[in-house]
């Protein structure tokens, strides 16, 4: 038996409100102990022991991002590797890549293809239509079986109102949430009629005047939202709102949850840290879906964050080449890279004394668990060991050249936090060499 | 505005201008100064006798790269840089590489490896220049960008105002039409109001754009109340599809209440002159009489201002390039 020790560890765990400095003794792929001295418990000198000084480090249950796109050009394993370098230790894909995750067979595929103990375990959302009309309903009690843990059409909203509320109402019936990207498309100009003359490039307003660019009007989501809700208070689902961005949408969502439905939502972090001022020199790492919105909005968002309106912050990444970037804004793709920053730009709440270290933490781990109905991670004895290690004050600067994904919305920023270690099943997924010559010999 | 007065009759501002840019890629953000220069110095090529000299350009390569249809803005740029003694090559690429599937950065390089000293460019796509101006080493004109800035066209526009009425500060210029999709109408609102002009901007509200009184400018949705005094009458084409029930109920609808017409005009100040940056659809923006009224309209300066414009602006880029170089 091989023992893993972290020595003086900050032990963040925010299921029990746990906050202290601990020695932390992993054994396989479990939690063997969280103690105040490590001798008390590991004692056979014939075993073998890791020990680890991490004297003003901090420990927290491993990541769960749950809104990752894997890209037409984006291997599934390549990015479980890097989600693990950057501390998420749990994602969930979206239905809408190619092929389509819209039948059992395919969702288990991947679960089976993406099995690795040392990898980022990944969680499926199945497509809630078969097609991408969004009119047919997909077997998603099969898929459910087969363990997908909700369903969304992923980057297009479920428009149709019969639509929604059958899946709704299915839905809840076996215990799943319904995840929705809130955008009425006819406002936004992404429905194909030929009344329309337009496409919608970013948020509505001054700034879209001075760009000539199309505007997508701020309403275009709370329109999804309120519909929404009065069905999921009809059906009873567990409704669950996608990167939210707007002051209204968030007053909503607030309304909703003081009458107790099972509503909740989540954020990205470009829209607490960003507004609709970087498009000026039309850079296309700022189109994104929905559009970065006017401060006012990104002032809710955080508000939002702070009294627990919005239930969770994921990386919303959709990594997009250089390519089809570099390209005047109206025909650059959608999107920008988000699981390497993830974690960073969440810790920037912290250290803007927005929230608290254990609040952002929450949002990452057990926050997300809970919309997704799974078990919550937790630091306690026998548990799974899957943790990060980080250091909250390491500085830093966000460097595009330097990221593994492309295009970050967030190059040169200043940061403080780093990421030193990830453990998957108790296994070293990822360590910094900072963390390994922290190794006591 | 004593100073451009004064020009018009001394003519004596014979050295080209010096911009604090090597590229013309919008009005927004220019000095008021640069845009008074750039007019005095067009004032200047206007004057001259069209046989005279002006040949100061020998060697000189422009690219005129069109992505999107264009007569009058083209001919206009080749002809201006032609005087100038520059050689002009003109590139279509509405149906050429694009079709073909290569992307614009590639383009871009394939053109910059030929080693131009300026690229006039048109695009359908807001921005698209600026991505131009990023990637290669030549100078860029911004001759049109999807529905953003149309800059040589607002310069234009101001000389042609500047030799009627013989000053901007203070006027009232009414710009009606189609305002949302319009990058004439961007550029001329930014232009205006840089010098000191009072700019209105009529449109029905479907055809509005958001925010846009943060530009400085008074917006009506009623004609009437938008030219009533107005010493200039600027109209915009409206685009066929965008009347047929979409932005728009009808064409007579449209021409009935934003259509200029005597009625409305007679609103305005007695002397009001009318202006359209062409193609004019008559009967629909305008009544086909008072486009032709050459008392009224400068339509056709407008015309013909725009190569004495474009010569000073492609002189100007060419003295500012050597500037820099020199630096």
């Amino acid at each position: 038996m091989t023992f893993t020790v972290l020595k003086s560890i900050k032990v963040l765990n925010p299921k029990t409100y746990f906050n202290d400095i601990s020695d932390v003794v992993i054994c396989n792929n479990k939690i063997f102990s969280i103690c105040k001295d490590f001798k008390t418990e590991v004692t056979q000198q014939d075993r073998q022991i890791n020990i680890y000084d991490c004297n003003g480090l901090t420990m927290s249950p491993g990541l769960i991002d749950m809104r990752v796109n894997i890209g037409k050009t984006e291997n599934l394993m390549a990015i479980q590797k890097i989600a693990a370098e950057n501390g998420i230790t749990s994602m969930v894909i979206l239905p809408n890549q190619t092929p389509k995750l819209n039948n059992p067979s395919i969702i288990d595929h991947i679960k089976r293809q993406s099995e690795n103990p040392n990898l980022t375990k990944v969680n499926i959302y199945g497509a809630a239509t078969k097609d991408d009309h969004g009119l047919e309903m997909s077997e998603i009690g099969l898929m459910s079986e087969m363990g997908a843990i909700g369903f969304t059409n992923g980057n297009k909203s479920i428009k149709n109102s019969l639509v929604m509320r059958r899946l709704m109402s299915y839905a809840a019936m076996i215990n799943r949430p319904i995840i929705q990207h809130a955008e009425d498309e006819d406002l936004s100009g992404l429905n194909k009629a030929s009344t329309t003359l337009i496409n919608g490039e970013m948020n509505e307003g001054e700034i879209s005047t001075r760009l000539g660019l199309i505007g997508i009007p701020s309403c275009a989501e709370v329109i999804i939202v309120e519909r929404d809700i009065r069905l999921a208070k009809l059906t009873g689902a567990s409704y669950h709102v996608a990167h939210i961005s707007t002051r209204d949408s968030i007053n909503v969502i607030r309304e909703a949850k003081k009458i107790g439905l099972k509503v909740t939502c989540d954020t990205a972090p470009p829209y607490f840290a960003l507004n609709e001022t970087s498009l000026l020199s039309y850079n296309t790492a700022f189109k994104l879906s929905p559009p970065l919105r006017k401060e006012d909005d990104r002032l809710a968002v955080i508000e939002g964050i702070q009294d627990g309106t919005i239930d969770a912050i994921a990386s919303d990444h959709r990594a997009r080449s250089k390519d089809t970037k570099a390209q005047p804004f109206s025909a650059a793709s959608v999107g920008a890279s988000g699981i390497e920053t993830l974690f960073l730009m969440t810790l920037e709440l912290v250290h803007k004394k927005i929230i608290d270290l254990n609040k952002a933490i929450s949002l990452l781990t057990i926050n997300p668990a809970n919309v997704l109905k799974m078990k919550k991670p937790s630091l306690e004895k026998n548990e799974l060991a899957d943790f990060i290690i980080f250091d909250e004050n390491y500085p830093d600067v966000i460097n595009q050249n330097i990221l593994k994904t492309s295009p970050t919305p967030f190059d040169r920023r200043k940061i403080k936090g780093k990421i030193l270690g990830t453990f998957i099943n108790g296994q070293v997924a990822h360590i910094n060499q900072i963390l390994k010559d922290k190794i006591i010999k | 505005m004593n100073k451009l007065k004064k020009n018009k009759n001394e003519s004596y501002y014979s050295s080209p201008v010096k911009l604090s840019s090597n590229h013309l890629l919008a009005i927004e953000g220019m000095e008021k100064s640069e845009i008074q220069d750039l007019i005095e110095r067009a004032d200047y090529f206007a004057n001259l006798d069209r046989h005279t000299n002006t040949k100061v350009l020998q060697g000189y390569v422009v690219l005129n790269v069109f992505f999107e249809n264009s007569t009058r803005t083209r001919v206009s740029f080749e002809l201006a840089a032609r005087r100038l003694g520059a050689e002009v090559i003109n590139i279509s690429l509405i149906n050429s590489s694009i079709k073909k599937g290569e992307s614009l950065l590639d383009t871009a390089s394939t053109l910059n490896a030929m080693r131009p000293d300026l690229l006039i460019v048109r695009h359908p796509h807001s921005g698209a220049p600026l991505l131009f101006a990023d990637y290669l080493n030549c100078s860029i004109i911004n001759a049109g960008d999807g529905r953003h800035e149309h800059p040589t066209q607002a310069l234009l526009d101001a000389l042609t105002i500047k030799r009627r009425v013989g000053y901007l500060e203070g006027l009232k210029i009414s710009i009606c039409g189609d305002i949302a999709n319009s990058r004439v109408a961007r550029s001329n609102i930014h232009l205006l109001t840089t010098m000191g002009a009072e700019v209105r901007c009529v449109a029905p509200s479907t055809l509005m754009p958001s925010n846009l009184q943060n530009l400085g400018v008074k917006c009506f949705t009623n004609m009437k109340m938008g030219i009533k005094d107005a010493d200039v009458v600027m109209l915009l084409r409206l685009q066929n599809e965008r009347m047929t029930g979409t932005e728009n109920p009808s064409e007579r609808e449209y021409f009935k209440f934003f259509g200029l017409d005597e009625a409305k005009l007679a609103l305005a100040n007695p002397n009001a002159v009318i202006m359209h940056p062409g193609p004019m659809n008559r009967g629909v923006e305008i009544a086909s009489a008072l486009a032709d009224d050459t008392n009224r309209s400068l339509i056709k300066t407008q015309v013909e201002m725009g190569v004495a414009v474009r010569m000073s602006i492609i002189e100007a880029l060419n003295h500012t390039k050597n500037k820099v170089m020199k630096n």
